[in-house]
């Protein structure tokens, strides 16, 4: 069943990179955000890869893996890409859905056209990302 | 020493964060930043304390300092100061010149209006704030 407006835009509201940003800059937001299905298995991201994109996983689960290890699991709320998209560096993890899988997606020409023209939206995820450059620089004191 | 400000513009348009402003934009970028210098050893922003701004390095360097132990040098062309003021948060590091610093002040108030006037400066902060969070976690991709 496809995810409504109204899902689609609390979904993308709840994501610490977009919280704070205003309903204007969510529609926009919202308009270039697609719902893309994955099968068990199915890879949604692959390492080595220029950034295709941002995802949020709306349900189901996937993993994180580079090369042969597996660094992490990722289940509904969890999101991944949004580095790739802003410094267009290659991907450094691949992520497989190992069950069937439903993410929202944001394509990077499509985020990136967006940060350009909403200068309150790009702010805002500066912002998001320094609290998270911050946090780590927290946790590695302690 | 001051730069004229012919010589200042020139120094502004060799920067990677000021690469995409036109010569009329440099020339206000020059006009709303103010020239400052600050001494080896000179600590010139302070963990724990609030105040400050953003800085951009024309000429030396600085260390990155969290609790007394260095975690980053930052050279010309590269800035700080950005995080507290976005975040509205004291500093969590030092900020300390290793050899005479020369550097463009903006004050903390006045930064969000700065970056929202030249987006292209605001994009290419955002790819170095991404590429500092890259660098502290690996996978996320």
């Amino acid at each position: 069943m496809p995810i409504s407006v109204d899902e689609k835009a609390a979904a993308l509201a709840s994501l610490p990179l977009f919280q704070g940003a205003s309903d204007e800059s969510l529609a926009r937001l919202c308009n270039v955000t697609g719902e893309v299905e994955y099968s068990a298995g199915q890879f949604v991201v692959r390492q080595g890869q220029v950034g295709s994109g941002l995802y949020l996983i709306v349900s189901g689960a996937a993993r994180v893996v580079s090369g042969s290890h597996e660094l992490a699991t990722l289940g509904p709320g969890d999101f991944f890409g949004e580095l790739t998209v802003i410094d267009q560096q290659p991907r450094t993890a691949s992520v497989q859905a190992t069950q069937d899988t439903v993410c929202l997606a944001v394509a990077s020409w499509d985020l990136l056209d967006l940060l350009k023209s909403d200068s309150a939206l790009a702010l805002n995820l500066i912002r998001g990302l320094a609290a998270r450059v911050r946090s780590n620089a927290e946790h590695h004191r302690h | 020493m001051a730069l004229s400000p012919q010589q200042l513009v020139d120094t502004l348009s060799g920067l990677t964060l000021f690469a995409d402003l036109s010569r009329p934009q440099l020339e206000q970028v020059a006009h709303k930043m103010s020239e400052e210098s600050f001494p080896e050893g000179q600590r010139i922003l302070r963990q724990g304390f609030t105040g400050s701004g953003f800085y951009v390095i024309l000429d030396g360097e600085v260390a990155i300092r969290i609790d007394g132990n260095e975690v980053a040098r930052l050279a010309k062309g590269d800035f700080f100061g950005e995080m507290s003021v976005l975040l509205g948060e004291p500093p969590v590091a030092d900020v300390v010149a290793l050899r005479q610093l020369h550097a463009l002040h903006l004050g903390g108030p006045e930064l969000e209006g700065f970056l929202s006037e030249h987006p292209t400066v605001m994009f290419r902060m955002l790819k170095t704030v991404a590429m500092r969070l890259r660098n502290a976690s690996r996978w996320r991709s």
